[in-house]
Formats: C-alpha cells, sequence, structure tokens
C-alpha cells in the first residue's frame, strides 16, 4: 500500500487516519441517542518522504482539506495515528506540539481571508518568531527583511496593510510568514487557486524554488490537475472521504487504473482545441458525505461497475510499483466474492 | 446579419468623483449557433462587457459610447420598459453563482414557471409541463419532485442547472454566461458546459457569449475566441489559431503561463509585473510595460485591431 523510498522512513504519515464529524452535538440529540456523523476522512494511509511533493486531489467534499488539518494536528482524528518521523503527533504533549509546529505549516487558499487585515505585512510574518521567541528583536527584523526578499517582496511592502497588496502578494506574505520557522513540511491547500493563470505561475515558481532551495517537502491539496502534474512526485486521489489511488505523479497520468481517477481527468478541460473532450461523463454529481453509498462509494456513478461494487467495500491493495487502488476491478481473481 | 453586434463599446466607472474606462472601443459579433469565448484575467473587463450588453450595470458605471445590436434592436439606447421585455426572451444570462439568480423564498417551480408565462402565452398546466421538460433536458432527475424544492435544498451544480432552465425557458437567441462553471466542480463542469455546448448551441443554434478566465474551458468549447487585456481586445480568432499560433505577446504569455502547457516539474513561464487598475493604464499599448517585445513606439500609439488573416485580428505593433 504505501510505497518505501530506498528503505527510508517517512517523514509524516498517515495510517488509519479517520475524522467523523457528528451532525448533531445538542443536549437533545444526545438525549436521544442520536449519533449519526460525516464520515470526513475514512482510514486513510499516506506517507509522505522529506523533499518530495504529494499532492492530495479530490472534489468538493473529498474530505481532501480535513486530511491536510489532521496531519498538522490542527484536527483531532476519530481514529488512527499521524506519525512525524515516526512519532504519534496525536499522542504528543504540549511541548512536543510545540516543537512539531515549528516544523509543520499551512498555506492556505485564501490570501484574503488567512490575513488578519489590521496588522501590517511585517507583523504578520514577525509574529510566528515572536511566538517562539526566536532571536533578539533586531534578529527577527532582520529575518523579516530576510524572509520578503525570499518570497519576492520588499522592504517597502513591510509597512502595508493585506488590503493594499495584490492576491498574488497576499500569497506571498502568506507563504513567508509559513516560512518564518523554518519549517521542513507544508501543507499547502489550495494555494493558488484563487489566483489567475499569470500569477497562479509565479506562485508554483516561487514554491519550486523555494523546494529546491530549502529541502522542503510539501503537501499539495488541489482539485487543479494540471498544477499536480506540474508539481508534484505522488499523488493521492480521494473520493467521498477515502483514498481511491495512489501512484507517482507520471504513473498516475499516464495509467490511471481506478474509473474514478479516468472519470476525473476525461473531465479535465485540456487547453488544446485539436484534443476536444469525447463527453464521456461521469453520471450525477458526488453523493453527500453524510448518506454515502454502500460497498464502493462511487459505484452509482461508476461506468465499470459490477454488482459486487454495490455491496463489497474493496481493499487498497498494489497494482504496480508504488501504485495502489481500491478497485474490485484490480482485485486478485477469486477475492471479489 | 449577426444575433449580437458590439460597435465601439465603452464602459465607465465612477470612483472618487472621476469617470474610469473599465472597457474601451470594444467591438465583436456573435453569429447563430457559435460559442464566442471572452477570456482574459480579473479586472480585464470582461464582465463589464456582459454587464453592458444585458444593461444590468451598478448604479456607479455606464456606457459612455458604442452601440449593441442584438439584431435590429439597440440595446445600448432602449428603454427600462423595452428591456424587461426582451431579456429572458430573447437575450439571457448565466451567473458564476447561480444563487444570485434564484430566489430563495420561492420554489424552484414557482421560478422556471414564473419565467415561461412571463414572456410565453401559456396555461398554467402548459406551464407546468413546459417546466418539467425544461429540467429533464437539464438532466436534473426526479423533476417532478424537484420543481417543489427550494433553492437551498440544491447543491451547486444542480442550481446552476436551474439557473439554465430559467436562463433557457424562453428560448432566448443569446445566452450570455459569465464565468458558469468557475464554482464547480470539474465534473459538474463538464456536464454543464456539455449542456451549452449541445442542448443550446448545436441544437437550438443560440448564440453564446462566454466569459472565463479558464483557458481549458475556452479550448473544449468555443468556436472563436476574444483575448482581453486591460479593457481591450487584443486578439481575436477562431479557437485553433488562437492556440496553436497566438500572436498577441500577452496570449502567448498567457498561454506559456499554464501548468500544463510547461513540461513537467519545469519553470512556468510568467509575466512580469501585474495588471494595471483603471485609474493607471498606461498610454500607448496597454500592454507595453510587462511586453518582453516592447518597443518606443509601443509606449506611445494605441495599436488597433487588425486582421492579420481570413481567420485571426491582433492589436499589436509587431504585425504592421
Amino acid at each position: 500500500m504505501s510505497s518505501t523510498t530506498n528503505g527510508q522512513q517517512p517523514l509524516l504519515s498517515a495510517l488509519g487516519l479517520s475524522k467523523y464529524f457528528p451532525l448533531e452535538t445538542g443536549l437533545l440529540a444526545s438525549l436521544r441517542g442520536d449519533t449519526s456523523t460525516v464520515k470526513a476522512v475514512e482510514s486513510v494511509t499516506l506517507d509522505v518522504y522529506a523533499g518530495q511533493t504529494v499532492a492530495v486531489v479530490g472534489e468538493s467534499g473529498s474530505g481532501k482539506s480535513t486530511l491536510g488539518r489532521l496531519l498538522l494536528r490542527l484536527l483531532e482524528p476519530s481514529a488512527g495515528q499521524a506519525l512525524y518521523q515516526g512519532a504519534d503527533i496525536f499522542g504528543m504533549n504540549r511541548a512536543e506540539v510545540r516543537a512539531f509546529r515549528r516544523q509543520a505549516q499551512i498555506i492556505l487558499q485564501d490570501p484574503y481571508a488567512s490575513l488578519n487585515p489590521r496588522m501590517r505585512v511585517g507583523q504578520i510574518i514577525r509574529e510566528p518568531l515572536d511566538i517562539y521567541g526566536e532571536g533578539s528583536k533586531s534578529e527577527r527584523q532582520k529575518r523579516v527583511h530576510e524572509l520578503l526578499e525570499r518570497v519576492g517582496l520588499n522592504r517597502n511592502h513591510e509597512r502595508a496593510f493585506p488590503s493594499e497588496l495584490s492576491g498574488g502578494q497576499r500569497q506571498r506574505v502568506g507563504i513567508a510568514a509559513a516560512l518564518a520557522l523554518s519549517p521542513r513540511i507544508i501543507i499547502a491547500d489550495e494555494p493558488t487557486s484563487s489566483l489567475d493563470v499569470s500569477v497562479q505561475a509565479q506562485t508554483l515558481n516561487l514554491l519550486s524554488d523555494l523546494q529546491r532551495d530549502l529541502g522542503l517537502t510539501y503537501v499539495f491539496i488541489t482539485h487543479d490537475l494540471s498544477v499536480v502534474q506540474h508539481i508534484s512526485d505522488r499523488v493521492a486521489v480521494m473520493y467521498l472521504g477515502k483514498i481511491v489511488e495512489e501512484a507517482p505523479t507520471e504513473t498516475l497520468f499516464t495509467e490511471p487504473k481506478h474509473p474514478y481517477t479516468q472519470v476525473l481527468f476525461s473531465a479535465i478541460p485540456l487547453p488544446d482545441p485539436s484534443r476536444r473532450m469525447n463527453w464521456d461523463l461521469p453520471k450525477g454529481e458526488p453523493p453527500s458525505p453524510l448518506n454515502p453509498p454502500s460497498g464502493c462509494h462511487f459505484h452509482p456513478r461508476c461506468p465499470a461497475a459490477m454488482s459486487a461494487c454495490s455491496h463489497t467495500v474493496p481493499r487498497f491493495q498494489a497494482v504496480g510499483r508504488d501504485h495502489g487502488v481500491a478497485c474490485l476491478l484490480h482485485e486478485p481473481e477469486g477475492a471479489n466474492t | 446579419m449577426s444575433l449580437l453586434s458590439v460597435r465601439d463599446l465603452s464602459t465607465e466607472f465612477q470612483s472618487d468623483g472621476r469617470w474610469l474606462e473599465a472597457v474601451s472601443d470594444v467591438a465583436f459579433d456573435l453569429q447563430r449557433g457559435e460559442i464566442l469565448g471572452l477570456v482574459g484575467e480579473s479586472g480585464c473587463g470582461k464582465s463589464t462587457i456582459a454587464y453592458s450588453v444585458m444593461r444590468l450595470l451598478a448604479r456607479n458605471a455606464r456606457i459612455r459610447s458604442g452601440e449593441v445590436w442584438l439584431e435590429d434592436v439597440n440595446l445600448a439606447t432602449l428603454d427600462e420598459e423595452g428591456l424587461q421585455d426582451l431579456r429572458g426572451r430573447r437575450i439571457s444570462m448565466i451567473f458564476q453563482d447561480p444563487t444570485t439568480a434564484l430566489d430563495s423564498l420561492f420554489t424552484v417551480g414557482h421560478q422556471v414557471i414564473e419565467t415561461l408565462q412571463e414572456h410565453l402565452d401559456l396555461d398554467p398546466a402548459q406551464a407546468r409541463q413546459r417546466a418539467l421538460e425544461l429540467l429533464r433536458q437539464l438532466g436534473i432527475p426526479a423533476a417532478e419532485q424537484r420543481l417543489k424544492a427550494y433553492p437551498y435544498q440544491f447543491s451547486g451544480g444542480m442550481s446552476q442547472r436551474i439557473a439554465l432552465a430559467i436562463a433557457i425557458a424562453c428560448h432566448p437567441q443569446v445566452l450570455i454566461a459569465d464565468e458558469p462553471t468557475t464554482a464547480l466542480d470539474v465534473t459538474i463542469q463538464a456536464q454543464i458546459l456539455q449542456l451549452i455546448r449541445r442542448l443550446l448551441v448545436d441544437e437550438q443554434g443560440t448564440g453564446v457569449l462566454l466569459i472565463t478566465h479558464d483557458l481549458g474551458v475556452v479550448a473544449q468549447v468555443c468556436d472563436r475566441v476574444a483575448v482581453m487585456y486591460a479593457g481591450k481586445i487584443v486578439e481575436f480568432g477562431d479557437v485553433h489559431s488562437i492556440f496553436s499560433n497566438p500572436l498577441h505577446p500577452y496570449t502567448q504569455a498567457l498561454l506559456n503561463s499554464l501548468p500544463s502547457k510547461g513540461i513537467a516539474r519545469g519553470r512556468l513561464e510568467n509575466i512580469q509585473g501585474r495588471v494595471p487598475g483603471l485609474a493607471d493604464r498606461p498610454a500607448g499599448c496597454r500592454f507595453h510595460p510587462r511586453c518582453p517585445q516592447a518597443k518606443a513606439v509601443c509606449r506611445e500609439e494605441v495599436p488597433p485591431l487588425k486582421r492579420v488573416s481570413a481567420l485571426q485580428e491582433v492589436a499589436c505593433v509587431l504585425y504592421d
């Protein structure tokens, strides 16, 4: 299921990680014994190796953002573990969590919403340094200047408020703040989704440069498959809370095995009018995570569904080198009874 | 004759007592049974064109000059009564956020039927029947029950189908679609685009003006494309020429900044600087400060849109 890269230990892994959100949390609901839940993330296992970029792709409601938050312990899991350098982040004490947070940071989609509008850019970038008591005041100041330059801004931006910057510049501020404590891993949740293509290109180039220069590891959460192809080493495809396929990027794009992955790829509008899509589209919409279909969650929309798919939950298993898929079509003979 | 003919349209916005031009001397024709893409980045004026054509501009905006002919009617000078009669019947619009077009207090059925009865001479039973047909055509399952549902009970994709049902209920000649799939997941986007292409354009001959920032969407569904930068059309042509032989340096840069065009993991080409605001659009060619091929003349002279081949027009001195 999970790959081994030269016997190396993964930097961060999820092991059977699940997150269920209760639907009703009021007193009445608890008296009624109402325990219905949304299974936002269900038994996800994923390894992230140092220096790599792993993309987590999926549509709305796939659980990809919830997974990202679990991996930073911004949410407590309902089951499973997340290991950072072998240590379970959910078993860490306060001091350990503090040390972990220094090494694992997040970049969010909306630089308009994620930056405090009343703080100046310099303050925003300095805040993590202040919280962690990094160096003297003048050292922190120097670090802020370094970071501004590192992300392609300059000292003139230090006194600006986020509202005075463009979307691309705001995203650079978010990146600088995430870099302040010299993390090893960054979870980037749709970092370029609200940007125009030319600004997106600048931001993706910046993220690539930072990875090369600082040896960063990225978990890149996105719905945009063209970005995935460009930036990631490995890809995990999620559908309704589960990883349905995981493979090295090139393998996934050339030999997608799961019918959902195939459908997703066929729906990408390629910027090439000579290769128009055949409109062989999936039926219907993704079902509500409140009430996911039985068996394989994708079976009601799947063009290759068999009768077994409606009641058998497919196991995630290897179909090639570092390539895993959860689909009955790819289970060994005799397994799909 | 073209269905829709926009002539030298300029639209301006009032800001701090000054009028600033958002769209400058834009001209294009939309034919029956085609999708014309209007593409560009945020702030290029593409949505302002849509709102100008529909005469739905905000209070701080006005058409400064130009004509908008819907066949024999100039929408730019038509009075409100005339506009009310045409909107929904001969020209309709759908938006990025379909919920803006739906009234949350009424059932979806009420809203579709209301539109039908407003413009067509149908009794309630006929209107209801037609509404059901529309919902089915647009791929809405369990249409009978869905007619009785309220907008909040619909997903984003279903809401956009309903908005589309209302927009096309009276078979308008022209549909303006302003980023209709931008907020939708990729599989749902493909379904909606397919409906627009097949049902509206290919079967019914509607002319669609598709406004989008997504070059993938343009390549997949448009017949012709107008590329906009800072309020002007910089290049115009059939979709194949625009993608295989882009002429304007801005079009070239835009296409090269797409991740899927570049070799995996390589550096993406990007455009220096940023799009100028309405108040500080440069003189001459508006792209010249960011253009890798700018010459001295580009700082002073505004290049007109010129035909360079049977299929392509470009506004750039490189092609003089």
